[in-house]
């Protein structure tokens, strides 16, 4: 089970709201690349895992995908306060507005809503800890994009943090492939050992 | 302490749980790091029961009700820091 922690993983406080940048960051709730599909393919493959390692392992980076789940929405509902009119429409984001007004919506920035599509539970612990690994690098790129067109230090800090949590967990997703080679038949050179037939 | 400061010391004693946390799924036999988990977790410990006395509870499983309720959440402009 879940239990909630009332606070965020890191601060986040936006003086200046800005739905551009909403607009943007919201590819982070609900793109391809985003937290929500993070935490539910982690937490999905990780029924599969065959070591105590790697189900505590995704158990925990799922979990922490959620906090930042959290953060993300954080940062667009504060970006998208007391805006006006004539503000939603010059800043383009009248294409969101229309269909959720400033509700927070997993969707990705080019519109299209969130999709189980762009992630993958394959049951197999080779195939699922090398997508988790591009997974991360994807995410860390998508923030890489927005700090290249983000400006306001309130918005970039956060970021920044999330940032480097993708590349903490490349680390440990890279440990987790390590080990569950290891763990596996001494003869498999090529990290061939289909999880289904052992 | 104010909320904030509060708040912002259980962000760092918290996150240097975590990522020791995280470390130690890779690393289960790493005892030096387990006794640097046990001294951030009396940090986080005292700091936790100082927010809440003050600030009303963190956690989902504590008191329901008018405490637990009370603004500001953690999304709200000034709720996180």
């Amino acid at each position: 089970m879940f239990v909630y922690e009332k606070k965020l993983q890191y601060p986040v406080k936006i003086t200046n709201p800005n739905p551009k940048y909403a607009q943007i960051i919201i590819s982070q709730y609900g793109g391809p690349d985003g937290e929500l599909g993070a935490s539910l393919r982690y937490l999905s493959q990780r029924y599969s895992m065959p070591f105590p390692e790697l189900k505590g392992l995704l158990t925990d980076i799922g979990t922490e995908e959620l906090g930042h789940l959290e953060m993300i929405g954080a940062i667009v509902y504060q970006l998208t306060r007391n805006l006006t009119p004539d503000e939603i429409k010059r800043s383009g984001f009248d294409t969101y507005f229309v269909d959720h007004t400033t509700g927070v919506y997993p969707t990705a920035a080019s519109g299209f809503p969130w999709s189980a599509a762009g992630m993958q539970s394959k049951g197999d612990l080779i195939a699922d800890l090398t997508e988790d690994m591009a997974a991360e690098q994807k995410a860390r790129v998508t923030y890489d994009n927005i700090l290249r067109l983000v400006d306001d230090p309130d918005v970039r800090e956060p970021i920044k943090f999330l940032r480097e949590r993708e590349i903490v967990h490349f680390q440990r997703f890279g440990e987790g492939l390590r080990l569950a080679t290891d763990k596996m038949d001494c003869k498999n050179f090529y990290a061939f050992n289909p999880s289904f037939d052992k | 302490m104010t909320r904030g400061i509060i708040l912002q010391r259980l962000d760092a004693v918290q996150f240097a749980m975590w990522e020791l946390h995280l470390y130690m799924d890779t690393h289960p036999d790493d005892l030096a790091a387990l006794s640097l988990y046990k001294k951030y977790e009396e940090m986080n410990e005292k700091l936790v029961c100082e927010y809440e006395e003050q600030f009303g509870p963190l956690y989902g499983n504590s008191d329901p009700g008018a405490s637990w309720l009370k603004n500001p959440w953690p999304w709200d402009i000034g709720g996180s820091c």
